[in-house]
């Protein structure tokens, strides 16, 4: 139990940090935030039930009004903005892809990582963007889904970092894989 | 009176042998384990502390079972990591100093009020709600040690407590250790600093490769030391 | 330490967080039921008027609070006005900067402390195990005191890369990264076993 509840804590401050060390940037010139790709992430290391409780407090600590989410921002007020279904999805998006990396592993690791992590970091989290994003603006689904689309390229690439950094890390620390 | 008792123990990590059929029996109060890196000594170590068991043989410290019975060993065994970072869990000093007195039944208020007393008995009375993480280096052993004491354990294990410290610092920390009433099994690459101790075991892949006082083993390790280190082959680095 | 707390003290300081944080709910459901533009507008001046209450610098750091969104509410004006109409715009807009405002001023009145001992009370309320309040408990104190720690890992990497490589480092430390996390728990688990029986 120790070692878990050191897991899902450690996981929380990664994500933190992911988005507060300055310049963590994913690709040349672009400042995408690397922290939805540490909720993948969360979700492939530690396992689906882990790696949304990691999730899940992070977002307790920027609820309680640490400044944690990229940028520095943090409190109640986050969960005003239009980016409230992201947050919100967060875990559910760590569940999901989770559960289905752990599904699928098979012979091509990488790839079905990947997959899940598509299916529960993009397409799972983007429901619920979308969702919180057309409730704060007073827009219609469609609406907020085609603004939303500009995106989802930059996370698809996040998908495919996660399943790389993944199979690296479990081929580096094969107990992580083997404690389930 | 100390006892710890090593009973053909093996120990593997990640399937290399660590430690093979090794037995000890240490009742002395001041106990120094060198080796060079890898020799096993950490592993040795935890397993005194009871944070791992043996894959065969009992580990005992005054007849607990450190790795099974924890709520006893808890009691018994208290442990100094090289890297303050890896031991200090909370923010603040005084949220650090109580969380293991309050593991072991104290009441908030009586942690409070031990911890401010052993912060007084080091000179650092206002320290209780300094943020660990804006901490010299060495001030964060202080508070580990602090910590470590608090708890009252009846041995002390410190695993190369002193790396990488300026000498003031490590001179300071050597005195406040030597004070101590408690037993020390103290890992160190600095032989200086347990020449006064009573006994010294020297360990190498896992087996005793010497036992006994200072100045019998002392001088032994170190001219095997120095041949090594002349000598070139890559594979004894 | 990590906190998003004001630093001068205020009149809200003084406020329990429990009422604060029951008045920032029932708000937020009003806030739907807003009709209008003006109405939403008289919203917002209402909120600044709290913030104003508790004196000038407050009222500065509170606006100062809400510049992450501006950017984003113009667009969202722009789009409405463009796609529906303006005043829709105005009430989705000042309805948003509203709430978040009101928010921030609950945040930023309220210590860390005095949340987590509300959440703590709540929790005992709905019959949550001690043991599972306690695990609560260490595990904020976890993210508290480890996310400066990886921080400075973070830079140490991006420095140790530096002074090796033109180039930026982009996404390749992400691994090592990853890998330092990971182990800094191996390590707390082990620091959290010395110093507890039962967890």
């Amino acid at each position: 139990m120790a070692r878990h509840i050191a897991q899902i804590a450690l996981f929380a401050a990664l994500i933190a940090a992911l988005g507060l060390v300055p310049k963590f940037d994913l690709a040349a010139g672009v400042p995408i935030t690397a922290q939805s790709l540490g909720v993948m992430l969360a979700g492939c290391l530690l396992g689906a039930r882990r790696g949304a409780l990691a999730v899940l407090l992070f977002l307790f600590l920027v609820a309680l009004g640490l400044p944690l989410l990229a940028g520095g921002r943090g409190g109640l007020g986050v969960f005003m903005g239009p980016t409230v279904g992201f947050l919100l999805g967060f875990p559910v998006a760590a569940f999901v892809t989770g559960y289905f990396s752990a599904q699928w592993r098979g012979s091509a690791p990488v790839v079905t990582t990947v997959l899940a992590a598509i299916l529960g970091g993009v397409f799972v989290l983007y429901i619920f963007g979308i969702v919180g994003f057309a409730m704060v603006t007073g827009q219609t689904l469609a609406q907020a889904t085609s603004i939303m689309w500009v995106f989802v390229p930059g996370d698809v690439v996040k998908a495919g970092l996660a399943g790389i950094i993944t199979e690296s890390v479990l081929r580096l620390r094969p107990g992580l894989a083997a404690q389930g | 009176m100390l006892s710890i008792k090593l009973n053909a123990v093996d120990l593997a990590f990640n399937n290399t042998a660590v430690l093979s059929d090794l037995s000890l029996d240490i009742t002395q109060q001041r106990v120094a384990l060198i080796g060079r890196n890898g020799a096993g000594k950490s592993q040795l170590v935890r397993l005194i502390a009871g944070l791992i068991r043996p894959d065969r043989g009992t580990v005992r410290v005054n007849g607990v079972d450190v790795g099974r019975d924890r709520r006893a060993a808890l009691q018994t065994v208290g442990i100094l990591f090289q890297n303050p970072d890896h031991q200090l869990i909370f923010p603040t000093v005084m949220e650090e100093l109580c969380f293991g007195i309050q593991q072991q039944g104290q009441t908030r208020a009586q942690a409070q009020d031990m911890a401010q007393a052993m912060l007084q008995r080091f000179a650092c009375a206002d320290w209780g709600p300094r943020v660990v993480h804006g901490l010299s280096q060495g001030q964060r052993h202080l508070v580990c040690l602090m910590a470590v004491l608090l708890m009252r354990p009846a041995l002390i294990l410190l695993d190369e407590p002193f790396a990488g410290l300026d000498m003031a610092t490590t001179r300071r920390l050597g005195r406040y250790l030597e004070g101590l009433d408690q037993a020390l099994l103290h890992v160190t690459h600095d032989l200086a600093a347990i020449a006064g101790y009573e006994r010294v075991i020297w360990l190498d892949h896992g087996q005793v490769l010497a036992d006994g006082p200072p100045d019998t083993v002392l001088p032994q390790f170190r001219a095997h030391m120095m041949a090594l280190g002349d000598g070139d082959a890559v594979a004894e680095l | 330490m990590l906190s998003l707390n004001s630093e001068p003290r205020s009149f809200w300081h003084d406020v329990p967080a429990g009422p604060k944080l029951l008045a920032l709910l029932i708000a937020t459901g009003l806030a739907m039921w807003l009709p209008n533009a003006a109405a939403a507008a008289m919203a917002f001046v209402a909120v600044m008027g709290l913030y104003a209450v508790a004196g000038w610098a407050f009222l500065r750091q509170g606006l100062l609070a809400l510049r992450p969104v501006l950017f984003v509410a113009a667009l969202i004006l722009a789009w409405h006005g463009w796609a529906l109409s303006w005043g829709q715009g105005a009430l989705v807009v000042a309805r948003m900067l509203a709430l978040i405002a009101l928010a921030n001023l609950v945040s930023m009145s309220t210590a860390l402390a005095d949340l987590l001992d509300r959440v703590e009370r709540a929790l005992a309320w709905l019959r949550v195990p001690p043991l599972w309040r306690q695990r609560l408990a260490l595990s904020v104190a976890l993210v508290v005191r480890f996310t400066p720690v990886l921080i400075v890992k973070g830079q140490q990497l991006q420095r140790a890369w530096r002074a090796r490589s033109r180039r930026r480092p982009g996404w390749r430390l992400m691994l090592p990264f990853v890998l330092g996390a990971l182990d800094d728990a191996e390590t707390v688990s082990e620091a959290l076993r010395a110093r507890t029986g039962t967890l």
